[in-house]
């Protein structure tokens, strides 16, 4: 238990303290940037152009994630109902 | 000729066994079914290994080959670690059930035939209905009846299909064929009611989180995976499957994305997965046979475990909502790592079972240069991290703390779960033995520095996508409709707002539509109900004038048939 | 010696133990001398049978009077496998008549049911046996009015009604069935089968024949309750005493179907009846009829007993499908399902018997719970059940193969989704007893039941058996149907 641990924090499990969760992000992020940057040392080869430029897989998923994800949200606004919805069948 | 009996008449015939022995012996016996099991599937050699005569036709009830012996290895397997994960919870009626269910799946695995394959096919159903129904709650029975229903009629579908086959061709075997006549086509359709495939795909979130923990485990590899197997057999190269097979994939991850039930999500998932198979059996070049092969095995084994810990934390909290759930690392930690580890195989990482399979398909894609479906499915792929990688683990172990503390579940369930973890990991490291088994010789090397990148760059930049957007992604106690509304919800209420006259006028002018309905409907119900004129008891005299009238039509058409 | 005079035995042995049962005044006495005659009549059947199969049809002079003037019986596959299945019925079913008698009906009367019982017997038996048209007359009304007695003794004072009107409609069949013998007995001057076959085809074109046809066809229609002549059926089936309903919706209906089967192939010839009278036709739209129908009703019902017979309706519109066809595959569905069904239909209605037994009642919400109070006969219940649904391994499961074949072989696909579809219906309603049966607790006062007596169960679950065994080694039973079916089209005895 180091004296920086803010007051809230310290009866908490060690993964869930702030302080870790920003080094997580910290390492997250670094570990985007390698990945991206393997971009120059490996030759991807692509075939169908779009996909040899650079970073395609990171900012396709990205891309591909975030639209995913509205769509969902999209759809859902005309779906979704109460989780009771079939109960009183 | 009896040569060889097929193997898995040895879970069916246990299935009957199991409830007659008790104690230690029954523990052994649900250990060793599917272990003897494994051993018969290895023992039959290629090529037709019994034949016999029923009906009119010679039937070949095993046929070894190297698809089917894959196929039968993996549901093998998941009967052992099932067994294991359900031997002291469950009760006796769901892992015999179970093991009907997949004794007649390995039927398939080994059918030379159409007809033998329908005579699995309908006992698959039986068995799997009985597995649902053993969670015993008023829900589980009532998703039952409704996947029976969706199954039954499958099975019509491909009985009609069968037939109209066999009067064309005049052959029974099960081999390769197209989708060139009706007959051919109602087999496909058949075929893909128990893939998952759409319209009618919502059975299996319906169904299958409605089971009891360790059930929905056994649920999860058989009925879409013998699916994917008759599909490699009768249709690879049909190329509607790629098509199909895509929609899958997006409506499994679009649907879990939505969802709340920890299970369900899963369920969603599997449709995503048997939609990668699909599509690369739509494709059907020997890389992307291999791929879907490869990929079905990896599943059966990755989906069983990330079930199984789904299952591990239902059955120690009682909670299966996403909303009721979270932090449940902190108490139980062997679940939580065996769930992280299914979801990273289900997301093709690196050194997991997923990434020395799945991408096979995607290959496949790319040589044949079909530019469309190969984005397609890598966008798939990113999705997958999504909704099953991330989302499943974070929501359950991670997110918020729920305050619920259990322990990780009793040996047998972690046992299970491990081995199966542990398959993951030996596959996605050392995937020789896997390759071996495949129907081709495997032109494949996974671990190549240009796929590394790219997979990492795709889940992780996916995995950004998720936490950036996490309050888009908050959970709330939602279902999403599907389908099945048309037979859960609109055709009841219809069938109510027809049999019951009751507040007439108010159902009027909320369903302003339905009447019209109705009016072609009521005669139908008023004729069929006790009362109706078809179902009440006649007076003798009404009847009788019923005989004067046939009496009297039938001499008129045979006097005038005879006049003409 | 005794095997030369099988085919009279299998007749005169029930017929005589009936006045038998009469003069030994006693429940128990006639129940088995019954039981012992019906075992011995199934054992005569299996001879004929055996005897059938290895040499060919055979034909027996009655008195030893030779075949236009005497009466001829004559024997080929279908009437021997028919005689088979009505025998066997009325022997499995005697070993539970013995209890479920003893509850449903008064010591003074029990006598008077066996010997009723055995008349019925005799008369199924000599309608299946005789190669004689008038004889064949003589016996359907020996059988009837055995039923309407045996419908009679329910012990539901709605029996009584059921009884009068069976018997109205019952007569009405057997008299258009005696018209058109007299009619074809006009025109042709002879009531031998294979005379008249002989003779028909050169007088097909005669009015008085297309009359016969007429009334035959309709008054079998009558007997083997084919829709819309159904509608004594229900009731009589309803409120009989629970081992009539066994043994009728058994053998009965199934004879009726015989009966019509006879006299379209082998009297009249498939020639005149599917080419010349388009009977195809009405029989294809009167049997998809009663499949939608029977089934639709049946699920509505509330008494398994009554839903059971509307089921029974909805299976004898798929025999009358089969001949429709007037093809191979589609006899032997035919065929093949006139004994599948006496065996399903047999293990439910006994099954019901049991039930009956215990609780007094055949009504749904009485059922409740009874999976775990009786679990042998619901259980039996259940195989049988699924037999009907036509699940695979089951007898169900072959007659819809067959059926389904048939009509794609004729390019029906519409009829082959009809059938299917309707055994789905099939599965709606026997679902419905198992929810009830297995899903549903109990109410609070429920009589506390056990396990039906071993004399109820035992038949019952031979019959279950039957319906699986026969579901998976086919070879007597479609080999059977195979063969008969062959001979029935080729025309002649």
């Amino acid at each position: 238990m180091s004296a920086d641990v803010p007051k809230d924090d310290a009866h908490k499990h060690w993964l869930v303290r702030t302080k870790t969760i920003r080094r997580l992000w910290i390492l997250f992020i670094a570990a985007l940037a390698v990945t991206v940057l393997f971009d120059f040392i490996v030759d991807r080869h692509g075939r169908f152009g779009l996909d040899a430029t650079f970073g395609f897989p990171a900012w396709y998923g990205l891309l591909t994630c975030v639209a995913m994800i509205i769509g969902a949200k999209a759809l859902g606004t005309v779906l979704q109902r109460e989780d009771t919805y079939y109960d009183h069948e | 000729m009896i040569e060889a009996m097929p193997p898995g008449l040895v879970l069916i015939a246990g299935a009957f066994l199991l409830p007659a022995t008790s104690g230690v012996a029954r523990k052994a016996l649900v250990l060793a079914l599917p272990l003897a099991t494994l051993g018969l599937v290895w023992s039959i050699p290629d090529g037709p290994a019994l034949t016999l005569v029923f009906l009119d036709y010679t039937l070949t009830p095993v046929e070894g080959s190297r698809l089917g012996r894959l196929f039968a290895t993996a549901f093998a397997l998941m009967a052992f670690a099932g067994g294991l994960y359900a031997v002291n919870q469950a009760r006796v009626v769901e892992i015999a059930a179970a093991f009907a269910h997949a004794g007649s799946a390995i039927g398939v695995a080994f059918a030379g035939d159409l007809v033998t394959l329908f005579v699995f096919w309908e006992l698959m159903i039986i068995g799997s209905t009985l597995v649902i129904w053993s969670a015993g709650t008023d829900s589980a029975y009532r998703a039952g009846m409704r996947y029976t229903l969706v199954h039954l009629f499958g099975g019509i579908v491909l009985m009609i299909g069968i037939i109209g086959h066999i009067a064309e061709t005049g052959s029974v075997t099960f081999e390769a064929m197209h989708a060139d006549s009706l007959s051919r086509w109602l087999i496909l359709a058949g075929f893909l009611v128990n893939a998952g495939a759409p319209p009618l795909s919502a059975w299996l979130p319906d169904a299958y989180p409605e089971a009891s923990p360790s059930a929905t485990v056994f649920l999860s590899a058989y009925t879409t995976k013998t699916a994917v197997y008759v599909l490699m057999v009768g249709f690879a190269g049909e190329g509607v499957l790629v098509w199909v097979g895509l929609y899958m994939v997006f409506y499994g991850i679009i649907y879990a994305l939505l969802e709340n039930d920890m299970r369900r999500i899963l369920a969603y998932s599997i449709i995503n997965q048997v939609g990668f198979m699909v599509t690369g059996i739509g494709i059907g070049t020997q890389m992307a046979l291999n791929g879907s092969a490869a990929h079905a095995f990896a599943h059966i084994i990755y989906k069983g475990l990330l079930l199984m810990s789904a299952g591990a934390v239902l059955h120690q909290t009682g909670k299966r909502k996403c909303t009721d759930l979270g932090g449940l690392f902190r108490s139980m930690p062997i679940t939580t790592v065996c769930g992280i580890v299914g979801a990273m195989a289900i997301s093709s990482f690196p050194l997991t079972s997923g990434f020395v399979s799945k991408d096979m398909i995607g290959q496949a894609a790319g040589d044949q240069l079909l530019a469309l479906v190969w984005f397609l499915l890598a966008a798939g792929s990113a999705g997958v991290f999504l909704h099953a990688g991330i989302k499943f683990p974070w929501f359950v172990f991670f997110q918020k703390d729920s305050g619920l503390r259990p322990p990780d579940p009793p040996w047998n369930m972690w046992a299970a779960m491990s081995l199966f973890a542990f398959l993951c990991i030996g596959l996605g490291v050392y995937p020789a033995p896997l390759y071996a088994m495949l129907p081709y010789a495997v032109n494949y090397v996974p671990y190549t520095s240009a796929h590394l990148v790219f997979q990492f760059q795709l889940l992780l930049f996916s995995g950004l996508a998720f936490f950036l957007l996490l309050p888009q992604m908050k959970r709330t106690l939602t279902l999403t409709l599907d389908f099945d509304w048309f037979y859960r919800h609109f055709l009841p209420r219809l069938c109510r707002a027809v049999a019951s006259r009751g507040s007439e006028t108010r159902r009027r002018v909320e369903h302003a539509t339905m009447t019209r309905i109705r009016l072609v409907l009521e005669p139908f119900f008023r004729f069929h109900r006790p009362e109706g004129i078809l179902a009440r008891s006649w007076p003798t005299g009404g009847a009788t004038v019923w005989v004067a009238v046939l009496l009297a039509v039938t001499l008129v058409i045979y006097y005038w048939q005879g006049a003409r | 010696m005794i095997s030369l005079h099988l085919p009279a035995l299998q007749v005169v042995v029930p017929l005589i133990s009936a006045p038998l049962c009469v003069l030994l005044r006693r429940g128990f006495g006639a129940w088995l001398l019954a039981t012992v005659i019906a075992w011995t009549a199934f054992a005569i059947s299996l001879a004929l049978l055996a005897q059938v199969l290895s040499d060919g049809a055979l034909s027996y002079k009655m008195g030893g009077w030779a075949a236009p003037w005497g009466i001829e019986y004559r024997i080929d596959r279908l009437n021997a496998f028919m005689l088979v299945i009505v025998a066997g019925i009325g022997a499995l079913v005697m070993p539970c008549a013995y209890h479920s008698v003893a509850r449903e009906i008064a010591p003074e009367r029990q006598h008077l049911f066996y010997a009723a019982f055995m008349l019925a017997l005799t008369g199924l038996l000599g309608i299946v046996i005789t190669g004689d048209v008038f004889n064949l007359y003589v016996f359907l009304e020996i059988t009837s009015l055995a039923s309407y007695t045996l419908v009679a003794l329910g012990a539901d004072r709605r029996a009584l009604r059921a009884s009068f009107q069976y018997l109205v409609l019952g007569t009405i069949g057997a008299t258009f069935i005696l018209i058109g013998i007299g009619l074809l007995y006009m025109v042709t001057g002879t009531l031998n089968m294979a005379d008249l076959a002989a003779r028909i085809p050169a007088l097909q074109e005669l009015r008085p024949v297309r009359a016969a046809f007429a009334f035959i066809v309709v008054g079998a229609g009558l007997k083997l309750a084919l829709f819309p002549l159904h509608l004594w059926l229900p009731n009589a089936y309803t409120y009989a005493p629970s081992v009539v309903s066994a043994f009728l919706a058994a053998t009965a209906t199934k004879v009726g179907v015989y009966v019509l089967m006879r006299f379209i192939f082998t009297v009249f010839g498939a020639r005149f009846a599917f080419e010349m009278m388009p009977l195809g036709e009405i029989l294809m739209v009167l049997g998809l009829l009663a499949v939608m129908v029977g089934s639709l009703v049946a699920v509505f019902q509330t008494n398994v007993k009554r839903m059971l017979a509307y089921s029974s309706i909805a299976q004898i519109g798929y025999m009358a499908l089969g001949i429709s066809f007037a093809s191979v595959n589609g006899l032997v569905a035919g065929i093949v399902h006139l004994f599948n069904h006496a065996a399903m239909k047999g293990a439910l209605f006994l099954a019901l018997a049991c039930v009956f037994y215990r609780l007094g009642s055949v009504e749904l919400d009485a059922m409740r719970g009874l999976g775990r109070r009786m679990p042998l006969t619901m259980a039996t219940f259940v195989a049988a059940g699924m037999s009907l649904v036509g699940v695979p391994l089951t007898v169900g499961f072959i007659s819809k193969w067959y059926l389904v074949v048939a009509a794609i072989e004729s390019g029906l696909w519409p009829v082959a989704v009809i059938v299917l579809v309707a055994s789905l219906l099939a599965l709606v309603y026997i679902w419905r007893v198992v929810e009830v049966a297995y899903f549903r607790e109990p109410d609070g006062d429920a009589p506390e039941v056990t396990e039906a007596p071993a004399a109820m169960l035992v038949p019952t679950m031979a019959l279950a058996a039957a319906c699986i065994y026969f579901g998976i080694d086919t070879e007597l039973t479609v080999g059977v149907a195979t063969e008969a079916a062959l001979s029935l089209l080729e025309g002649g005895p």
